[in-house]
């Protein structure tokens, strides 16, 4: 019996240890924003461009915060309407719109010289389910537009996170 | 492994995490920040009190539900020597909106975005909101938290450190 109550009391303690470790670990647990919502860009021919935001799970995007740039400025971005989001009613801001998943955007840049290097900027700005929300990221993407006629590039991931404007 | 050893670990990860953050607020104390009217405030003029400082933005849903419990907070432990202070990483006419709706009875000091950075060098790590922390009254930061701050353990921090 004595040996049985030592194992309850053992267990009680492993348990104890468990809980408490795994609250330590939900203390580092949220990703980096960069993790959270990663940003890739590829040429799809000389004039556009496939702008991609990976969202991991439990993590959103607003809508009316995401904004593309292309340098350089003379490349003439257009920006197409964004896909709609999901429809959220906020008690401060009203309706907004959230994105999860995968969320892709195509950029027609009408003035660039085919075989040009561009870079592809977004600014984005998103929260996690766990309660919190990361200021306003600015990701960028070196893109090579191929010549006319060529396939696709592969994908270019954003090489590291840039804060703010 | 024995149930000591076990123990020994656990509190050692608490402490690994807990370690990261500075437990000096002197960093803090030395700061003035503009309040929604324009004032410049600083911060030292709280120190001596249990002060709970927290980093927030109306762009920030989770931050805007958490601070009801200030409020409320605020007017119950107050007379005791709570202060709450808010530093808003935001826009000035946004956060003067917002407080009225709320009927903040803190001060909102208009922060920007350079106190994200500021709340980095306070153990912020991924610069995300709401990042809360509790100051004694010696000037000692007695917990930091990444994320709302469960109303059960906000009451209890503060109730022990009054």
């Amino acid at each position: 019996m004595r040996t049985r109550g030592r194992g309850i009391i053992l267990h009680v303690l492993v348990v104890t240890a468990l809980t408490l470790m795994a609250s330590a670990s939900a203390q580092v647990n949220p990703l980096a924003p960069e993790k959270a919502f990663r940003f890739s860009a590829r040429a799809l021919d000389p004039h556009t461009v496939e702008a991609r935001f990976s969202i991991a799970d439990g993590y959103y995007l607003y809508r009316d915060k995401l904004h593309f740039a292309v340098e350089p400025a003379a490349s003439g971005l257009t920006v197409p309407s964004l896909p709609n989001g999901k429809i959220k009613e906020d008690q401060f801001f009203g309706r907004v719109e959230t994105y999860r998943g995968n969320l892709i955007v195509t950029l027609q840049l009408q003035a660039t010289p085919p075989g040009q290097r561009v870079v592809v900027q977004a600014e984005s700005q998103g929260c996690a389910d766990l309660g919190i929300c990361y200021p306003p990221n600015i990701q960028r993407v070196t893109v090579a537009l191929p010549a006319a006629g060529s396939a696709p590039t592969p994908i270019d991931e954003a090489p590291k996170k840039q804060w703010f404007k | 492994m024995g149930a000591a050893a076990i123990l020994a670990l656990a509190g050692g990860m608490a402490l690994a995490v807990w370690d990261r953050a500075p437990r000096d607020a002197s960093a803090l104390f030395s700061l003035s920040l503009p309040d929604t009217s324009g004032q410049r405030q600083s911060l030292s003029q709280w120190r001596g009190k249990v002060v709970v400082v927290n980093f927030w933005a109306t762009w920030c849903a989770p931050c805007r539900e958490e601070m009801p419990e200030f409020v409320r907070a605020q007017r119950e432990f107050g007379p005791r020597g709570l202060q709450f202070v808010g530093i808003a990483v935001d826009e000035p006419d946004k956060v003067v909106q917002f407080a009225e709706e709320l009927g903040l009875n803190y001060p909102a000091l208009i922060g920007g975005y350079g106190a994200i950075e500021l709340s980095k060098t306070l153990g912020n790590q991924l610069s995300a909101l709401p990042f809360t922390i509790v100051i004694d009254r010696t000037g000692t930061i007695a917990r930091t938290q990444l994320g709302p701050f469960k109303t059960d353990k906000l009451r209890s921090t503060i109730d022990n450190l009054l």
